[in-house]
């Protein structure tokens, strides 16, 4: 159970990106979160694991208090989090197996990594992933070497590398086209089926949110405008959401 | 109509303002730079000019040998007075060279005609007079200041000169000869050539070796360097002071107990070969096996404890290793003393010297390190559980000892110089820019100070402690007079002495350090980060300030004339020019990666091997390349002073006026920066 209480965010240059915000996310649940640009989607996702430090509030994942961390209890807190980016965030001019083993840094000694050495056994691991999620014959290509869909797939295998409970996905397809878009939402489905990790998955699109999810939490101005299942989202919750003037756009 | 407005006016007038106050800045310049056009267009200043150009532009880069030849005449002096004239000799007709003289009988102070035929083309020539005593003298042509005169190119020339008045030979017969050099054997090199080109290759591993020893030191120094990297650490007061105060003794202990390991492990490798290298392999393999099995830890006792010890056995095992290499490298360094491995083993040797030379820093820096990180570990828990009285209790006792030793130490420093003195009151005004804010914001919790009124307390705050300070160490004399501080001794501990001096800066620490850390509390995040930046950016540029002229004019008194010099001092100007060029390649790159392996859960130190330094290898080779190209052009410069290399001779020839010599220096400095030039840019394109 991830609980998020009254968590507020004001960033340095004054913007209030967060208004008090109150969720519970149970374990194994997908949850989209909507909203326009600058709703606070990526502020709420990076507050989690902290890559942003909430102004206020607690967060609390199980028994861990996650705001109340100190730098190495929250990298060991990190570990069991993974999360991908819409740009991917891979290391371009490394190798996609390089890139994929630094999700297991965690776990490593860090005086191995002044020597680049990484241990057999996370090798093997890391070409699993790779093939999970079925791009393991690129593994000693460049990673700007690969289309966009490969890369997002690639940014999944390292968060794999890191045997996550949860997943925070910061808008992972809005940087690729329909198709693959798609593609990318059922290898999240998938990892939420059969490995039963949560997910948290920023999206643009309402219809990829009704595909993919169980629950939609929509943010308008850093606060939570609706809570439920994506089904309830009519045309007039849709229109709280998004603003007057907005039209739904399908993605096939 | 439009109506102008009084701002636009207003703006005009400023501008104009500008436009006159920026004429009268430059017209001022004119005057001090003593710019005069008249002095260019003098006669003779144009003469020596284009003297000195035309000897400039015709290096002697070749040579040849020449032969000289001899070709004579004779010359009756003074007419017989009977009229007739002396039979004019005969061409020879087997081709070689031959001289006719018209008329063939002249007096003193007559102008006679030289005519010389199948003469080598091109060649220099001068015209002898032998009289009857066997005496040369030389004549010059008429119309001409010099000794020496071209032959045509067909081989021939005419030249008029003057018969000498040579006693009592009258009536005598005179020989007139025309000595020519006949070029002999084939075109070569000459021997500046020859010498340029082994200072040419001189410089260019001078400067080779100043910007590899550079690349290390500077590119750690550019992660310090880098904001985007340094901006968000931050740390706990209370650890940070626990982990300061700890440094001394960690040093204390480290080169004591670090030291006496890395000494005996430099005796055992330079004594025994086989054992040392076996020792090392060994070593290092059991640092392996101890490493891989040591996992992260959750959060008790004695996992920190564990921890703790296991860095100890690392920084033993580190040490150890060094010492054993630098060991076998001083044995290695006396097997052979003779071609290329006798290069080898001096360097291998030499570098063996240098770990022995470093061991004890080493240990010191290793040791404050190990137990600095100790005490954040194993007081962690404590920190965290401590609440407000006893946070601010305990800031205070560890901000006096803090301040305390910060002040010493910049203290002890300032007593090595006169100037240096004033580091102490600058340091104190560092520390004391927070104690103002921070008395205020205690006073009244519900408005503290924001924006200018805080900078305003900081400033306020930094010049009362730059006064005290600067009044109580009397740092004004110092600072006039050029005087050390006093050596009074205030008290002994055991046989550490410390000066009155040293006590005075201590105490002013320890107050100030003891009122703001006790205000800020231990529990207050304190931007290291930002500190290491400033302090890091302020000595590289500090330090690139400093010409590597006057850097070697420094080296060349330390260790004399010399290459050497050079290498020193262009590795210090390298390290701090490429320090600031790297952190900009680090503040450039795509953050992505580095938050993605952030949210990871790796480690600072595996975030920068792994997101940071793929991302900047490519610009770092291309800027040592660059910096390679630009050593070597400073290295000419160095030489000036004594750094070795091809300006050392381009100084001497210059000021021996020997401008020929000094062209083939020029010239072979232009050709080697422009092949650098070229190749370092086509290298720094195939690497982006």
């Amino acid at each position: 159970m991830l609980k998020i209480e009254n968590v507020s965010k004001i960033y340095d240059n004054g913007f209030q990106a967060l208004h008090n915000i109150n969720l519970e996310i149970p374990d194994g649940q997908f949850v989209a979160i909507i909203g326009l640009s600058g709703s606070g989607k990526s502020t709420l996702l990076r507050c989690i694991n902290r890559l942003i430090d909430p102004t206020e509030g607690r967060i609390t994942w199980g028994t861990i208090d996650i705001t109340a961390a100190a730098d190495d209890e929250l990298r060991q807190i990190r570990r069991r989090i993974g999360m991908i980016f819409q740009q991917f965030n891979l290391v371009k001019r490394s190798s996609v197996l390089t890139n994929v083993l630094c999700g297991r840094l965690g776990y490593v000694n860090p005086v191995f990594s002044l020597i680049n050495y990484v241990p057999g056994n996370e090798k093997e691991r890391a070409l699993a992933a790779l093939t999970r999620v079925g791009i393991a014959d690129k593994a000693n290509n460049r990673a700007s070497t690969l289309s966009g869909g490969q890369q997002q797939r690639v940014g999944i295998a390292r968060a794999l590398m890191q045997e996550p409970d949860l997943m925070l996905a910061d808008e992972p397809v809005a940087s690729l086209d329909p198709a693959t878009s798609h593609s990318v939402m059922r290898y999240l489905e998938l990892l939420n089926k059969e490995d039963g990790i949560t997910i948290l998955c920023s999206l643009h699109f309402l219809s990829l949110a009704r595909a993919y999810s169980d629950r939609v939490i929509a943010l308008k101005d850093g606060r939570v405008e609706f809570d439920g299942l994506p089904s309830e989202i009519d045309n007039e919750r849709f229109k709280q959401i998004y603003g007057e003037d907005a039209v739904e756009v399908e993605i096939h | 109509m439009i109506k102008s407005d009084s701002r636009t006016i207003l703006r005009r007038i400023i501008i104009l303002i500008g436009v006159l106050v920026g004429f009268v800045i430059v017209a001022y310049g004119w005057t001090v730079t003593q710019i005069n056009l008249d002095r260019p267009q003098e006669p003779v200043r144009q003469q020596n000019v284009t003297n000195a150009l035309r000897e400039l532009l015709s290096p002697n880069v070749f040579t040849q040998d020449y032969a000289i030849n001899s070709t004579t005449t004779s010359i009756l002096v003074d007419c017989p007075a009977d009229g007739g004239t002396p039979e004019t000799p005969a061409a020879p007709d087997d081709g070689s060279s031959y001289i006719v003289v018209t008329p063939a009988c002249a007096s003193e102070g007559d102008i006679i005609t030289v005519t010389g035929y199948n003469f080598y083309p091109d060649t220099l020539a001068r015209l002898n007079w032998i009289g009857t005593d066997g005496e040369r003298r030389i004549r010059q042509v008429i119309g001409s200041e010099d000794n020496n005169f071209v032959v045509g190119s067909n081989g021939t020339f005419t030249a008029e000169i003057e018969v000498p008045r040579i006693r009592g030979s009258s009536g005598e017969t005179h020989t007139i000869e025309v000595q020519d050099a006949t070029p002999s054997g084939p075109v070569r090199f000459s021997d500046t050539t020859a010498l340029v080109m082994e200072k040419m290759v001189e410089t260019i591993f001078l400067a080779l070796i100043a910007t590899l020893i550079s690349i290390l030191p500077s590119a750690v120094l550019s992660f310090f360097a880098a904001h985007n990297l340094m901006r968000p650490v931050k740390m706990s007061l209370g650890s940070l002071l626990i982990a300061f105060a700890l440094l001394p003794v960690g040093w204390w202990l480290g080169s004591l107990l670090l030291g006496a390991v890395g000494n005996f492990a430099i005796s055992l490798g330079s004594g025994q070969l086989f054992a040392g290298s076996a020792s090392t392999l060994i070593i290092a393999f059991g640092a392996v096996a101890v490493a891989r099995r040591q996992a992260i830890q959750p959060e008790t006792l004695w996992f920190r404890v564990r921890g703790v010890l296991m860095s100890l056995l690392f920084a033993v095992i580190t040490i150890a290793v060094l010492g054993l290499l630098g060991g076998v490298g001083i044995l290695i360094g006396t097997l052979w003393h003779e071609g290329i491995l006798g290069y080898i083993s001096a360097f291998v040797g030499s570098l063996g010297e240098l770990v022995q030379l470093l061991i004890p820093t080493l240990s010191g820096i290793t040791g404050a390190f190990v137990l600095g990180s100790a005490g954040i570990t194993l007081t962690r828990p404590l920190l965290k559980a401590i609440d407000v009285p006893v946070e601010h209790i305990l800031g205070a006792v560890l901000g006096v000892i803090c301040g305390g030793i910060l002040l010493a130490f910049s203290a002890t420093v300032g007593m090595q110089a006169a100037w240096l003195g004033l580091l102490t009151p600058v340091i104190a005004a560092a520390m004391g820019g927070a104690v103002l804010p921070g008395i205020y914001n205690r006073l009244l919790p519900s408005h503290p100070a924001k924006g200018t009124f805080k900078t305003i307390l900081r400033l306020i705050g930094a010049a009362a402690l730059f006064i005290i300070t600067f009044m109580a160490l009397r740092v004004e004399r110092a600072v006039v007079e050029g005087v050390l501080p006093p050596t009074t001794v205030a008290f002994t501990i055991g046989n550490l002495v410390v000066y009155e001096y040293v006590a005075k800066a201590m105490l002013i620490g320890a107050v100030v350090g003891g009122i703001s850390a006790g205000i800020a509390g231990t529990r207050a995040q304190f931007p290291v980060g930002e500190v290491l930046y400033n302090t890091t950016r302020t000595i590289l540029n500090a330090l690139r300030a400093i010409e590597p002229l006057i850097m070697g004019l420094v080296f060349v008194i330390w260790v004399g004339i010399g290459p050497f010099a050079g290498v020193l001092a262009l590795t210090l100007h390298s390290i701090a020019s490429l320090g600031k060029l790297y952190s900009e390649q680090i503040e450039n790159i795509d953050n992505g990666p580095l938050e993605a392996l952030q949210s990871t859960g790796a480690n600072r130190l595996q975030t920068i091997m792994y997101a940071v330094v793929p991302q900047v290898i490519p610009p770092y080779i291309a800027f040592t390349m660059y910096r390679w190209d630009i050593n070597v052009r400073m290295s000419t410069i160095i030489g000036f002073v004594g750094g070795g290399g091809v300006g050392f001779l381009l100084q001497q020839q210059i000021n021996l006026l020997r401008y020929r010599e000094a062209g083939v220096a020029v010239l072979a400095i232009a050709i080697v920066v422009s092949i650098l030039d070229y190749a370092s840019a086509s290298i720094r394109e195939r690497v982006t």
